[in-house]
Formats: C-alpha cells, sequence, structure tokens
C-alpha cells in the first residue's frame, strides 16, 4: 500500500459525494450549494498540493544553495591558505635578500682596510727588495737603513691596524650573520650590537651623507633575539633612505634608547624626512603595501618590523608621522625575552657560532 | 483606467499592468516581507479592472523565476480571479514562463494550469540568464 499525504482530504471527499447522494434524497433543494461547497474544498485541497511543492521546491534551492555556499567557503579558505603560505614565502625571500645586501655591505666595508694594507704590505715589501739589493751590492749606508726602519714602523703599524679592523668588522659581521640567519636567541650588549649593525649600513649611509646619533646606555644587556633586533634596525634604516630623503638631502638620523621600567626597553628610531601622509600610516605595517611598487618596493620590510617586533621580541610597535618634519618608530620590547611557548620561528638546537 | 507599475526591489517582482492594452506582467522574484502590503494593491487594481466590462483580450505573462508559499497562493488567487472573468465570457491568455532547464518550474506551471478551464494557458521556456 503506498503512501498519500492527502489521504485524509480525499477520504473526505469521497465521504461528502456519497452525502451528496443522500442528500440529493432528503434535501434536493441544498444540493447545488452543497456541491460548490465539496467544489471549493477540493480545490483547495489542489492548492494545499501546489503549495507543498512550492515549499518543496524552495527547502531544495536552499539546500543547494547552502551546498554551495560551503564549496566557495571551502575554495576561499583554500585560497586564503594559500596566499598566506606564499606571503610566508615571500617573507622569507626578504628576510634573505636583506641577509644577502648585509653581506654586500660588510663586504664593501672590509675592503677599505684590506686594500691599505695590501699596498702598505707591497710598499713594504718593494723598500725590503731595495735594502737587500744595496746590502748584497755593499753599498748598504746607514742613512738608507735609517729610512727603511721607518718606512718599516710605519708600514706595519698600518697593516697592523687596518688588519685589526678588518678583524673585527668581520667577528660584528659574522656575529649578525648568524643572529640574522639563526634567529638565536642571547644576550647582548645593546649598545655594541646596535653600532655592529650599523657597520653593514655604512656604506649606504655615506654615499647618501646621512648621519646616524645614536644614544644608548652603556652596559645595557638584552636577552633576547639579537638577529630580529638588527634586522628591524636595518628595515628601518633602509625603510627612511629610501622614502624619506630627496636626492642630495642629507638625512639626520637617531637612535635613542631607554627604558621605562627596568623589565622593558623602548629603542626609538627616528628620520627627519618628509614624513608619512597621514592617509597611509595605518597601513605601513600591511604586507605588500607600498608606495614604491615598480621600483622594486616589495611592500614587506615595515611588515617585517612589525612580526619581529610583535613576534620574536614579544613587543609592540608604534609609528606616527609628522609630514614635512620626519617619522618615528617606537619599539618596546622586554628585556629578557619570555620564553616562547608556539614558536613560529624556533631556535635551531646547534650553535654553529665560533 | 491608470496602468500599474510598480518598480522591482530586491524581494519584490516588478508589476506592469497596461490595462488599456489588456497586458498585465509579472516578472522577476517574488518574497515579500508583508504578503498583504504587496500584493494588495496588485488585487485590487486587478479586481476593479476585471469588474468593468470589456471586450479587450486580456494577456498576462507570469514571469516570476521565484516566488516563495505565500506569493504561491497570492497567485493562484489571481488565477481564479482570471478564470472567473474568463468564465464569464472575457477572452484571457496566461503565460508561464520558466527558464530552460528549470523542470520543477515548468511541473508548477502545470499543476498551477489544474483549474483553469476558461483561461488559455501556455507554457513559455526562456533562455537561464545565469543569474540566480
Amino acid at each position: 500500500m503506498t503512501f498519500n499525504l492527502f489521504a485524509a482530504e480525499e477520504q473526505a471527499i469521497e465521504e461528502a459525494r456519497l452525502l451528496g447522494e443522500r442528500l440529493s434524497a432528503v434535501a434536493p433543494e441544498v444540493r447545488a450549494d452543497f456541491d460548490a461547497l465539496v467544489e471549493a474544498f477540493k480545490r483547495s485541497t489542489r492548492e494545499q498540493r501546489r503549495l507543498v511543492r512550492v515549499s518543496d521546491r524552495l527547502q531544495a534551492q536552499l539546500g543547494s544553495a547552502n551546498q554551495e555556499l560551503e564549496r566557495r567557503r571551502q575554495e576561499a579558505e583554500t585560497a586564503l591558505a594559500d596566499l598566506r603560505d606564499a606571503q610566508e614565502a615571500m617573507v622569507r625571500a626578504e628576510k634573505l635578500a636583506s641577509l644577502g645586501s648585509l653581506v654586500a655591505g660588510v663586504a664593501h666595508e672590509i675592503n677599505t682596510p684590506v686594500g691599505i694594507a695590501v699596498s702598505c704590505a707591497s710598499h713594504l715589501s718593494d723598500a725590503t727588495d731595495r735594502l737587500r739589493a744595496r746590502a748584497q751590492a755593499g753599498e748598504l749606508s746607514k742613512a738608507d737603513f735609517t729610512r727603511y726602519l721607518t718606512t718599516a714602523t710605519d708600514t706595519s703599524a698600518l697593516i697592523l691596524a687596518n688588519c685589526e679592523r678588518a678583524a673585527r668588522l668581520i667577528t660584528s659581521f659574522k656575529q649578525v650573520a648568524v643572529d640574522r640567519a639563526s634567529a638565536e636567541r642571547r644576550a647582548v650588549d645593546l649598545s655594541r650590537y646596535i653600532q655592529e649593525t650599523l657597520v653593514s649600513l655604512e656604506p649606504k649611509l655615506r654615499q647618501g651623507g646621512h648621519a646616524v646619533a645614536v644614544d644608548c646606555p652603556d652596559d645595557l644587556i638584552v636577552d633576547s633575539y639579537p638577529g630580529a633586533l638588527s634586522q628591524i634596525l636595518t628595515n628601518l634604516v633602509m625603510n627612511s633612505l629610501t622614502h624619506a630623503y630627496g636626492d642630495g638631502q642629507a638625512g639626520r638620523l637617531t637612535i635613542v634608547v631607554d627604558q621605562p621600567d627596568p623589565e622593558t626597553v623602548r629603542l626609538t628610531y627616528g628620520d627627519d624626512g618628509r614624513g608619512i601622509p597621514a592617509a597611509n600610516l595605518p597601513q605601513i605595517f600591511d604586507p605588500f603595501f607600498t608606495t614604491r611598487r615598480g621600483e622594486g618596493g616589495s611592500g614587506l620590510g615595515l611588515h617585517i618590523v612589525h612580526n619581529l617586533a610583535v613576534g620574536a621580541l614579544k613587543g609592540a610597535i608604534a609609528a606616527e608621522s609628522t609630514p614635512g618634519e620626519g617619522t618615528r618608530f617606537v619599539v618596546t620590547f622586554p628585556k629578557d625575552t619570555p620564553p616562547k611557548n608556539t614558536p613560529e620561528d624556533p631556535p635551531p638546537a646547534r650553535d654553529d657560532r665560533a | 483606467m491608470e496602468p500599474l507599475k510598480i518598480p522591482a526591489t530586491g524581494r519584490t517582482p516588478e508589476v506592469d499592468f497596461d490595462f488599456a492594452a489588456g497586458i498585465l506582467r509579472l516578472s522577476g522574484e517574488s518574497y515579500p516581507d508583508d504578503v498583504a502590503t504587496f500584493f494588495g494593491p496588485v488585487f485590487a487594481a486587478l479586481r476593479s479592472f476585471l469588474e468593468k466590462p470589456g471586450d479587450h483580450p486580456v494577456r498576462f505573462d507570469m514571469e516570476l523565476l521565484y516566488f516563495n508559499s505565500s506569493s504561491a497562493k497570492a497567485l493562484m488567487n489571481i488565477f481564479q480571479m482570471l478564470e472567473t472573468a474568463a468564465r464569464a465570457g472575457r477572452s484571457i491568455a496566461v503565460t508561464w514562463c520558466y527558464e530552460e532547464n528549470d523542470e520543477s518550474m515548468q511541473e508548477l506551471g502545470e499543476d498551477f494550469a489544474e483549474d483553469l478551464r476558461h483561461v488559455a494557458f501556455t507554457l513559455k521556456q526562456v533562455p537561464a540568464d545565469g543569474a540566480s
């Protein structure tokens, strides 16, 4: 037996038909009105069937719309995850690229003392050859020997001083580069570390005639991620050099470090450049926000600064700018970074530092 | 008699009743917040048009592609009004439009035509516009 949704209505109609027949016999004068009433009930039943179909159709449409919605939501989530992956890859690439430019900067710096040492050594070698020739010829005078001693003293002092300078540069560079690449936590003297980081930027600063004034308390030891600090400083300086100054305009950059409380370090970085328009200020930390797209701007520099300040250093960063007067970034972070719970950028277990 | 023109909104269809020409048209989607507010004036205009004697043929184009249950009941009431007028001798033709591939809308049209004896009822397939 098949299920009939409208069995009760059909039964009522059948009973009405039988009742109509009995009415014809006992009260024929009401038969026509009764039939009209039955007809209205029949039509109402048909309408009810239609409405059920309309309602079922709507429900089915709603169901497939929901499925479609869910499918699109999943597509959008997949696309978002892909985008985040791509963004992380670009941030990593950008960090590597800045490591490359750090290498280039330091190589340039080391070139000068090494060049001086090489020419001094060459000069000393020539003088020695001449001295030996005169000695072998039996023509060595006391005056020759005295002159040679002066040359040897001067050049060896220069060679020593320049080699020491090169060695210092290499040491600081090695430290900064390892910190930058390894994201390792360690205690550093902040003042010295700032200076070491600035060494790699020296060629770019000198090129534009820019000056950096650092005001940092001596013996301020921070136990943190120096690679992140160095990257933050480099990116802030590069941001100023790229955006703040017109051609031939020499900038005055300032780095002021103080401690609002004994547990906290506040690094205030400032330039005296053209400033950031108020409309752009809320977006400067957004990934890929750049006013220099097509001119090599990746829009990741300040995003990385923000990520490192908030992520690695567990601190905060704020920016303020007065157009025409300059821009200030204030990075506030704990002197001793609290331990990571869920490391996003875990420090490697190995220690490959010398 | 003045034509009745109501522009479509997000939830109500376009009404274009050109009574003088005898061409009445409902098109779009119909799921009004309050069915009485929307269909009340439509019913009133249609009723007073059909009550006036006239022998001009009437054409009703039903181009609703989406409607809710109360709109469906309103349509059945409209069809009943048209059927009554047609039984009284008025020449009335209804065209029920459905998008291609929308079989359930076609079947609904056939269902809705079940009670029409005097109205000439036609199903008309229209191309799907891709908008859902």
